[in-house]
């Protein structure tokens, strides 16, 4: 008992340390998780959160109601699934990349070069994705496509190419910026580890494998988690603004995001829309606690709790 | 050896190089289209030639300039202030959490975990926000909801102190007498450049970039911030073309909302100061790199 | 600036009091003045007097209601979430703007206050500026909860084309009635102006918006046919003479007399126009429409009207003001209102501004800017059709100066659907209806504009349609709008 409260006393300066950013998690985040019982009632606003009547699962119902219920799921996990393998393995090159370039300028240059994308809004993107694809204007159409000899394609009407198309605008947009962290942690690295195998003879590349991914293992395995627990929100921009809301394209741009959007536009109900977000972190939250299970089993010093 | 390093060098800068251009060319085609007229757009589409270039966007931009340079204080004045406190904040709870023999190690991550999986939406933030702490329409709530720390920027911070701060340099400054927190910005901080510094760019971009504490509350024009005004004008369009039946009046008031080379022009004016401001801001992330390499 | 600090006082005293205002101002017009928040949404920024007219505003109100009132913009795009919020934490808020399409919900969630006694007490000047076919429109079973704002409460629709090809080419659609009238005159400029668009479509509509035989009952899931002739709620989409529409849009993008972006088009009909891409675009017509296109495109412009004016409920309702239950004082807010739809100088203020620095008079009834003043640098323009009557507004120099008595003909004379008063509310079927607006946002606009091929596509979008539950909405709207007409007589 008394070595218990030495041991804890140790750490007062620590824990007053912390204390503003608890502080902050408990009324920033913790306190309005009550509200997640207003995915359960029908909200009225005379009576209030708390005084509205209860209605159990039915503000979930619309969520898997049709059968675009399958088709926003399978595309949901499917493109977040992707995104999360490529931009971690073009994140941690594009790092490794940056750390190797000698001369300060570049390096300067580059870096702040491929942040350009993060720092622009979607809708902006989208209409720079428009000019590129338009079928009366589009660059591609007019300019490019005619050099190769091939046909005219009518891009916002035609589905099949947009896994594409998405996947690039993502990578485009998010991996520099994925990149600033993964070269945080290389940057940190100590030069000795890479003097010592190069005098055993190590090539580059060897290199890399051996010394700095395992290195930088923990921050690698900490934000798949994270993006795993995300892995049902999408980025809303990406899937509506920049196939310009085209319905035609749903089978394939259509998550979970996007539906909820189109299905709530004119109803505008806080219950349904809460009911989303629920169901999207539930399961998030399901997948995060079963990779982090995993994570342990594999390597105890990488997982995440 | 001497081979295998320079060819790596060329690779590095062919692939960097180009991708550099995959990012650079959008942004200016970004830029060409905010001084073209708006007809040579709307005929022939964005282009990098434009038939006619017009600097009317930017006419009508200046034209509200006492409105935007108000704005634009505010946002200077949210970024500085927000990213300061959160890097302090968000340092201070991510170290003791990174501390190997700190008592409920695993319960702390999963607390802050936890935060970037749930959340009990707007509408209970709104209220405690604005009925508790009563920040609607001050400068706070620019500052304070959503932002001021992220869990994922604690995680973050805490695998760095993890991973690149030795704890025997900790245990050796407690040895010479150092304080917990002394030890902290004496030793671990300094140590801490580069994730600082990286911290410290994300949190600057979101605020500068934050449209969302704004429109939720604030409703006094003096306190709107630079983004705040664009998203106004842009996602008033875009509302607009989702409701076409709205009424046959408020489609003609609509209509005078700005055109697609102002949206441009919009764009440009809210990219510009951070890309003037970055390379400052990247002197401190080589510092850091100089510093790291030092220890 | 004095004016200013007041309210600003005021508004700082009325949020630590709560319950002792409404009784102090309901009890005559001793007393402080109550304070009136009122929120309306705008598009874009906030006019830079703003803080002028509102002083000016109070002056006035003060005088003539003993209140101050509070002006509260609200971009458009968070207008809805905003106003939820505000309801939610019950913050101060008196008069609201309430769109057509959420007004049935926001009646039957309980932000809106009962109207009708307050109407009869204090609102005798709104009742009157609508007449009785009007003032009726907005009640959900029985009961009134907003008031629309007098404009344009019909909708006819027609062509409107750029007034020197019309002259060019001897364009004379006089006698044109359907789509089928209407194509050899597309024919006539695609053939002659390859580059121009015979048949522009502006952001998020397509032509078959502004052409519309039907009463959509507010969301088109379920409609009456020919304007509501009868009281026989069927679903549109399953329709011939919709998939008979479909196919003329088909030929129509085939042969490029839409754009084939016509999907994705991300401006609006004027600014295409005026960029010299387009030739017309169907549209919903009123008296004005002409001169006030003429403005927006830069060039004259002439309409002819294809289908005659019919007033529905979703077109007197898309605008209307309600009062927010958040309201410590209905009366003094109904009395407000009240003033919006009967006093010549409230209207003016919030219209035009101040006179001598907004606008001058250059006739009794008729206005300009003064001088070095125009559109662009104007200090403050407000929303005729938004706030109250708009026929108590000035006329601006250009405009027809009989406008208003013209508008008032075209509501008057206007066909009136059988189901005009009937509202929709969606909240017992609101699953279906959230899986159904789904369904139509993702084939509506592409099947309309003819990017797709209704042969294939329609089957698919009916069965989707189905899928997700039309049938229960149009049985639940059926149920509804009989018990409507039970008990109106109708």
């Amino acid at each position: 008992m008394s070595s218990a409260t030495k041991r804890w006393k140790r750490f007062v300066p620590l824990f007053c340390l912390m204390l503003p950013g608890l502080a902050y998690l408990i009324v920033n985040n913790y306190l309005p998780m009550f509200g997640i019982i207003i995915a359960f009632k029908d909200f009225n606003f005379s009576s209030g959160i708390l005084g509205s009547d209860w209605v159990g699962f039915k503000n979930f119902e619309y969520l898997f109601k049709t059968s675009d219920a399958y088709v926003i799921t399978r595309n949901t996990l499917l493109y977040n699934g992707f995104f999360i393998i490529v931009n971690t393995i073009g994140a941690i090159g594009l790092a490794v990349l940056l750390n190797e370039i000698r001369k300060k300028f570049f390096q300067r240059f580059y870096q702040s070069v491929i942040v350009l994308p993060h720092l622009i809004s979607m809708v902006i993107v989208s209409y720079l994705v428009f000019a590129l694809l338009s079928s009366d204007t589009g660059l591609l159409n007019k300019s490019i496509l005619p050099l190769f000899g091939i046909e005219e394609i009518s891009w916002y009407s035609s589905k099949e190419y947009w896994p594409y198309i998405l996947t690039v605008v993502n990578i485009w947009k998010g991996i520099g910026f994925l990149s600033v962290v993964y070269l945080a942690s290389i940057i940190s690295i100590d030069t000795e580890y890479y003097e010592a195998a190069t005098l055993d003879g190590a090539s580059k590349w060897q290199q890399i494998r051996s010394i700095t991914i395992p290195i930088i293992m923990p921050v690698i395995t900490m934000m798949t988690l994270l993006s795993i627990g995300r892995i049902f929100y999408s980025d809303f921009g990406l899937f509506y603004q920049v196939p310009m809301d085209s319905g035609v394209l749903s089978d394939t741009t259509n998550v979970i995001d996007t539906y909820v959007y189109r299905a709530l536009m004119n109803l505008g109900d806080i219950g349904m829309s809460s009911a989303a977000g629920v169901y999207q972190s539930v399961v998030g939250f399901a997948l995060v606690i079963l990779s982090n299970y995993a994570v342990r089993k594999f390597s105890k010093d990488n997982a995440l709790f | 050896m001497a081979n295998d390093s320079k060819g790596m060098q060329w690779i590095s800068h062919i692939f960097l190089a180009g991708f550099s251009l995959a990012c650079l060319i959008p942004f200016v085609l970004l830029l060409v289209s905010s001084v073209s007229s708006e007809s040579s757009i709307i005929q022939n589409g964005y282009s990098f030639f434009p038939e006619q270039f017009s600097f009317k966007a930017y006419e009508y931009l200046g034209s509200h300039w006492g409105e935007l340079g108000r704005a634009y204080g505010i946002t200077v004045f949210i970024t500085v202030v927000g990213t300061a406190a959160s890097l302090a904040m968000t340092s201070m709870l991510a170290y003791p959490m990174s501390r190997n023999d700190i008592p409920l190690k695993h319960f702390w991550a999963f607390l802050v975990f936890f935060t970037l999986l749930f959340n009990g939406g707007l509408v209970p933030s709104y209220l405690i926000y604005t009925q508790i702490f009563e920040i609607k329409n001050t400068i706070w709530a620019l500052i304070i909801p959503g932002l001021l720390m992220n869990g994922f920027n604690v995680l973050l911070m805490r695998t760095y102190f993890m991973t690149s701060v030795p704890p025997a340099l900790i245990e050796a400054a407690q040895i010479d007498g150092a304080g917990e927190i002394k030890a902290f910005y004496r030793i671990v901080l300094p140590l801490s450049a580069p994730i600082l510094a990286t911290i410290g760019l994300f949190e600057a971009i979101l605020y500068w970039n934050d449209w969302f504490n704004g429109m939720t509350y604030v409703t006094d024009p003096e306190l709107f911030s630079i983004q705040n005004i664009l998203n106004r004008i842009i996602s008033d369009i875009q509302f607009l073309s989702n409701n076409s039946n709205l009424s046959s009046s408020a489609a003609s008031s609509a209509a005078e909302l700005p055109s697609t080379s102002v949206r441009m022009a919009i764009a440009v004016i809210g990219v510009l100061p951070i890309l003037i401001a970055y390379p400052f801001f990247q002197k401190y992330f080589i510092k850091g790199i100089a510093i790291g390499a030092v220890k | 600036m004095l004016a200013c600090a007041l309210s600003l006082s005021a508004c700082g005293s009325n949020s630590g009091t709560n319950g002792d205002t409404s009784s102090a101002g309901a009890s005559g017009e001793a007393g402080a003045p109550y304070e009136l928040t009122v929120a309306y949404f705008t598009f874009g920024s906030v006019p830079k007097d703003q803080q002028l007219v509102e002083a000016e505003l109070s002056k006035l109100t003060k005088a003539k209601i003993n209140a101050t009132v509070k002006l509260l913009p609200i971009s458009l795009s968070t207008w809805q979430n905003q106003i939820n919020l505000m309801l939610t934490s019950n913050e101060k808020l008196d008069l609201m703007v309430l769109m057509g399409n959420s007004y049935a919900n926001q009646a039957a969630k309980g932000q809106l206050v009962e109207l009708d006694e307050l109407l009869a007490q204090h609102g005798q000047g709104i009742v009157e500026a609508l007449g009785p076919d009007y003032s009726n429109a907005a009640k959900i079973s029985g009961k009134t909860y907003g008031v629309p704002t007098v404009r344009d409460l019909a909708a006819s629709y027609g062509y409107m084309i750029r007034k020197d090809l019309a002259d060019k080419f001897k364009l004379d659609l006089t006698n044109a009635k359907t789509l089928d009238d209407l194509e050899p005159v597309l024919k006539t400029i695609k053939d002659n102006e390859p580059n121009l668009i015979p048949m522009v479509n502006g952001t998020g509509s397509s032509p078959l918006t502004y052409f519309s035989t039907r009463d959509s009952l507010g969301d088109d899931m379920g409609v009456l046919l020919d304007n509501g002739k009868d009281l026989k709620v069927v679903n549109w989409f399953e329709t011939e003479e919709y998939a008979a529409e479909l196919k003329k849009m088909r030929e129509w993008y085939k042969a490029g007399y839409i754009s084939k972006d016509a999907v994705t088009v991300k401006e609006s009909t004027s600014d295409i126009i005026k960029a010299g891409k387009g030739a017309g675009n169907l549209a919903t017509l009123k008296p004005g429409f002409d001169t006030q296109e003429s403005r927006l495109s830069g060039m004259p412009i002439v309409s002819y009207q294809m289908l005659p004016p019919v007033a529905k409920t979703s077109t007197v309702t898309s605008i209307m003001w309600g009062i927010a239950k958040n309201s410590e004082n209905p009366e003094k807010a109904m009395q407000f209102l009240n003033l919006m739809y009967s006093d010549k100088d409230i209207v003016n203020l919030l219209d035009w501004g101040i006179e001598g620095k907004h606008y001058v008079k250059v006739k009794d009834n008729v206005i300009d800017y003064p001088e070095g003043i125009n559109a662009g640098n104007v200090g403050y323009s407000g929303m005729g059709w938004l706030f109250g009557n708009q026929f108590l507004s000035y006329i601006f120099n250009g405009d027809d100066e009989q406008l208003w008595e013209k508008m008032k003909q075209f509501n008057d004379g206007a066909i009136k659907s059988k189901a005009l008063g009937f509202t929709f509310d969606s909240s017992p079927v609101k699953t279906e209806f959230a899986a159904v607006s789904n369904v139509l946002d993702q084939y509506q606009a592409a099947l309309e504009n003819g990017a797709l091929d209704p042969d294939k596509t329609l089957p698919e979008f009916i069965g989707k349609l189905k899928d997700a539950g039309i049938d229960k909405i149009i049985a639940e709207k059926q149920k509804q709008l009989d018990a409507w007409a039970a008990a109106n007589g109708k």
